[in-house]
């Protein structure tokens, strides 16, 4: 006879939810894409038309609730002028996530954007999952980038990909979603080998779930 | 291995605050489920708090820190005992310390050597300790050697750092996110929940060692509902010694089937936990279509029998949360005899108060932490100061409210004494005890008691109320009768919807919290650039940070990846780590200083007055800081190579000219366009030959800082006025000049050949004769010069062991990039006499015959 031990699979009616995963993301890409605003329309909603130059590393908070899980960000959004290209690493390094963003209306800053994801792909963790943010989609008047050849570029590369718009708020919080359901949340070091630091959550607190399920997604 | 280097072992799987004060090898748990295998025993102190930790070993004796793992921790408080027996059978060898905290009982088996002595000496200290000071002690760094598996990883977890920057401090707040979350949503329950009811049925039986010989429906299944839960308790299941001494019995076993044979059959049950302590078994079952919803089963034992914890005497618990209900159910037998309800209250308190449902990563959770408490059992209190006679009479005259005015629980119950807080229903039925058993007689032995309702239940908690209680009497192999409750209790269920609603309201408003507490600062100023930099000339900037958050920010510059250091050598941040309180402002000092070292590297262009300073706010942003400035050339730092190559004031030079040549100086030779020696030595000690020889203290006298830079820069512009400042100013540029360029004149790898050389001349001519062309005509030129110098010693003053202490210094400069071995200044005055003895052979000798080699 079995006692409580109900699989992960269905969450029992009225199971509190507790489980709390907790990801690093950076958001790379020239700057002037959006970065900045992406970050403040998904965490406080808002949008300004002039948002001011981040010289530095933003850093905010956001959490996200799945079915199952809650994924709490910690996002870094970081200073996308070329000279401080270099210190990026910093903030890439031990990074679960990456948005690069590009701006739709601007042809280099798609180009930008690609070596951004090579240089994650060399230098980040092996298992960080990327996404591509076609921003200022809202512009679509002014298009360079065509969707289907950046939805084919992600598709190449493994990437989620969406264009977005921090100013209608169009797929902000879609992407941020979409990234949190495919981090690896079991604890024993997510997908990809490697190992490091950066594989898998943190997971902080799983009083309730089983012990024994590996991964809740 | 010896003791010492064990413990050291030992104490490094602790924290260096967390010390081992004693440990034992060769211990052995008795446990039926464990490995007879040897541990290690320690106790572990940390501020005035100890601990003994067990830990498993996987090679023995230990040969690492990662050989050992904590199996169990028992923290000396003051429910911990100890009580040390010898073996029978071999009392000098073998030792059993049996050792109870908390409710965890352990036994270990220790071979007798002189460490016990120690050992079982600091564990007396630690619980004398305990037992003299009044509070509690929290054991709050014990936490983490808890749950082992998965705070071991979080443990992992937290110490890794963030990306190596000193980001790891927010996991902290993070973990009391969680507990506020809890906390929230708890305070928010309401919003999220409707209650539906559920009917609770309890039951008690003392058995009185018999087996489940008669059917149980009688008892178990008289609802007109089948119930939703069953919670269904004997005592005195087994009276036999094995029981008792092994905790052993097959009657465990056919209860709990009789039981499930005689719940109601018109449901589906499922078992969701039993315990057995001796002789107390409870068992709970539920409606099979409820388990999934039934969540954190734990249960627990107290024993507050022979000793105050043998288990003849105590409790079981079981709880567990159905729903959003958290519910605890507990049997218990209390001390036996008439006479004794002071023991039986004593009892109850020690079942409480012993009571932990340890469960992982959480709290421990006492029986009172619950929502709903139904406590059964046989309660042993009786009928006092009353004739046994007159209650018998009244019992037939079904009278019970009478006797019930002598029951002592409900006198104690009354008198706050036992079971406060807890609710008892009225009680209808007859005194379950004592019997004949098989018949409904009274106790026919010669003792004569009166009747007693030993057999009860109690209740606490909103929202329960009682349906039925009543007494079984048809069931009557035993000399106690069932008894047995039924209840119709609310319970919270989550409304999916709604809870997800108020949870991300929560969760939405601890990220605005926790946003809004980010530290944040105003930087004035993030580009500083300091316009020309001129070589020994310091700028000062000054940037201002101001803390317009609502916390006291820490913000401390930060080292970028694969840096040593978080600036450039050329730089200098005061101070680069403060705390500012809100509203507060803190000025930062940068300042720049080009000495020949970063001179000589932005001279061959491997550095350039660039810098980004990454300002980082703990717990929150980092800030980038771009330092600039442009670099006015100086001969000074540049080689020697490179400056005979300048034909005109390096000023005129181009940059990329200047790089050019400094990268190219080892294959520097001789030609029509180079100057033998650079031109810039030539001015300085042409002006001294001219003007100083007789000056009084002669590059002895330090010369002003102030003329020292205008002779820089009339050096560096090839200016036509006479040279600034007084002689002393220019001796001192000119020594500042010969110490700055970028190799010595001596060349590094040649110093140790000099050091042995100093003694004789002729070798020393010799090395000097090898001198890279430039360097041998700089030296010579400057020996021929002192020479020269001391011919007037009457009137400068000068000698030539002071000259060439100071300028054995200067030709034989030491590698500053070489990892010098701490010199010891014996070794060092050895060193310095030996450059000035190398030195000073060139100063008295004629070496007219080297001039002339050229």
């Amino acid at each position: 006879m079995a006692t409580n031990r109900s699989g992960a699979a269905q969450r029992p009616n009225g199971a509190p939810q507790t489980k709390v995963c907790q990801f690093k993301l950076v958001l790379l890409g020239e700057s002037a894409v959006g970065k900045s605003s992406l970050v403040l329309r998904f965490v406080k909603g808002q949008f300004h038309e002039y948002q001011e130059s981040t010289i530095g590393a933003a850093f905010l908070t956001q959490t996200v609730c799945l079915d199952d899980i809650t994924v709490k960000f910690e996002i870094w959004d970081t200073a996308g002028q070329e000279r401080y290209h270099s210190l990026a690493p910093m903030y890439y390094r031990g990074a679960q996530a990456a948005i690069v963003v590009y701006d739709i209306t601007n042809q280099d800053t798609f180009g930008r954007a690609k070596n951004w994801v090579k240089e994650l792909q060399r230098q980040a963790s092996p298992s960080i999952v990327i996404a591509l943010a076609g921003n200022k989609s809202d512009l679509a008047a002014k298009r360079m980038v065509e969707f289907e050849e950046a939805q084919a570029y992600a598709d190449e590369n493994g990437l989620l990909f969406m264009e977005t718009s921090a100013k209608t708020a169009m797929n902000v919080n879609d992407i941020f979603l979409a990234i949190a359901n495919k981090l690896p949340k079991s604890e024993s070091g997510g997908g990809g080998g490697g190992g490091g630091a950066g594989a898998g959550a943190r997971r902080l607190n799983d009083g309730d779930a089983p012990r024994a399920s590996s991964c809740c997604k | 291995m010896n003791y010492e280097e064990t413990k050291s072992v030992v104490q490094e799987k602790f924290l260096s605050s967390e010390r081992v004060t004693a440990f034992l090898c060769d211990a052995k748990v008795l446990h039926p489920e464990w490995v007879k295998k040897d541990r290690l025993l320690c106790i572990v102190e940390y501020g005035d708090e100890k601990a003994v930790f067990c830990l498993f070993t996987s090679s023995y004796p230990p040969k690492s820190f990662t050989d050992l793992s904590i199996e169990i921790v028992l923290p000396i408080d003051n429910t911990f005992k100890c009580e040390i027996d010898n073996k029978p059978s071999d009392p000098e060898a073998v030792l059993y310390l049996n050792l109870q905290s908390r409710n965890n009982k352990f036994k270990f088996e220790i071979q007798m050597t002189p460490r016990v002595d120690n050992f079982v000496d600091d564990l007396f200290r630690g619980i004398e300790a305990v037992s003299k000071v009044p509070t509690q002690p929290e054991f709050v760094w014990l936490k983490k050697y808890h749950g082992k598996d998965e705070d071991d990883i979080i443990t992992q977890f937290s110490v890794i750092p963030r990306s190596g920057v000193a980001h790891a401090q927010n996991s902290a707040p993070v973990a009391i996110r969680e507990s506020l979350i809890k906390r929230k949503m708890y305070d928010k329950e309401l919003e999220y929940t409707f209650t539906k009811k559920f009917t609770v049925f309890c039951g008690t039986w003392n058995v009185n060692d018999k087996s489940p010989v008669i059917p149980l429906e009688g008892w178990l299944s008289v609802d007109r509902e089948p119930p939703d839960i069953y919670a269904v308790g004997f005592q005195e299941l087994d009276l036999s010694k094995e029981t008792f001494l092994f905790d052993q019995t097959f009657r465990e076993d056919e209860w709990y089937n009789a039981v499930i044979n005689y719940v109601d059959r018109r449901a589906k049950y499922v078992k969701l936990e039993k315990v057995r302590l001796v002789g107390m078994l409870l068992i709970v079952l539920i409606k099979q279509k409820y388990i999934s919803h039934v969540r954190n089963v734990v249960c627990d034992t107290v024993g507050t029998g022979i000793m105050g914890k043998m288990g003849n005497k105590g409790g079981v618990s079981i709880r567990f949360d159905l729903h959003n209900t958290s519910m605890c159910f507990v049997n218990s037998h209390l001390a036996a005899h008439v006479e004794e309800y002071e023991r039986r209250n004593q009892d109850f308190r020690d079942i409480c108060n012993r009571t932990r449902f340890l469960q992982p990563n959480q709290q421990a959770k006492a029986i009172k932490d619950h929502d709903q408490i139904y406590w059964i059992g046989d309660l042993n209190y009786r009928i006092t100061d009353l004739d046994p006679n007159t209650v018998k009479q009244l019992i037939k005259d079904n009278n019970f409210e009478k006797i019930l005015e002598w029951d002592q629980l409900k006198q104690q119950h009354k008198n706050n004494n036992v079971f406060a807080g807890y609710t008892e229903g009225p009680i209808t039925f007859k005194p379950t005890y004592k019997y004949d058993p098989g018949t409904d007689n009274w106790d026919s032995s010669e003792k004569n008691r009166a009747p007693a309702w030993c057999d009860r239940i109690f209740w606490k908690g909103e929202a329960i109320s009682q349906l039925a209680y009543r007494s079984h009497p048809a069931l009557n192999i035993s000399d106690h009768k069932p008894v047995s409750a039924t209840f119709s209790s609310s319970i919270k269920v989550i409304d999916e919807e709604k809870y997800r609603k108020v949870y991300e309201d929560v969760i939405k408003q601890l990220d605005k919290l926790e946003n809004e507490l980010i530290p944040q600062v105003k930087v004035d100023l993030t580009e500083i650039d300091f316009g020309t930099v001129k070589y020994l000339e310091l700028q000062v900037r000054t940037i201002t940070i101001k803390n317009i958050g609502k916390l006291p920010v820490e913000f401390e510059f930060i080292k970028k990846l694969d840096e040593t250091s978080f600036c450039k050598e050329w730089l200098i941040v005061e101070p680069y780590k403060k705390c500012i309180c809100a509203d507060e402002s803190c000025e930062i000092q940068l300042k720049v200083l080009i000495n020949k070292t970063s001179a000589c590297k932005i001279n061959a262009g491997t550095d350039k007055l660039y810098d980004i300073l990454v300002l980082h706010l703990y717990g929150g942003k980092d800030i980038f800081i771009t330092v600039t400035g442009t670099y006015q050339r100086s001969c000074f730092g540049c080689s020697i190579e490179v400056l005979v190559n300048l034909n005109k004031p390096i000023k005129d030079v181009p940059v990329g000219k200047l790089i050019e040549l400094e990268n190219k100086r080892d294959q520097c030779v001789s030609n029509q366009s180079t100057y033998s020696i650079p031109k810039e030595i030539w001015f300085l000690v042409d002006h001294i030959y001219l003007h100083g020889l007789k000056e009084p203290n002669l590059f002895e006298q330090p010369g002003l800082h102030s003329e020292v830079l205008q002779i820089r820069d009339w050096l560096d512009s090839g200016s036509v006025d006479p040279i600034p400042g007084s002689i002393h100013s220019v001796a001192e540029a000119l020594l500042l000049l010969l110490e700055s360029t970028a190799d010595p004149i001596i060349p590094y790898n040649l110093q140790s050949i000099c050091l042995k050389a100093s003694a004789n001349y002729l070798q020393c001519k010799q090395i000097v004769m090898e001198l890279p062309e430039f360097r041998k005509n700089v030296f010579l030129y400057l020996c021929e010069f002192l020479q020269e110098a001391l011919q007037h010693s009457a009137e400068n003053g000068l000698d030539a062991k002071t000259l060439s202490t100071l300028f054995g210094e200067i030709f034989l400069r030491d590698n500053p990039n070489q990892i010098q071995e701490p010199q010891s200044r014996i070794n060092k005055q050895v060193i310095d006499k030996k450059k000035a003895q190398f030195v000073h052979h060139f100063l008295v000798n004629d070496h007219s015959d080297l001039i002339f080699t050229r």
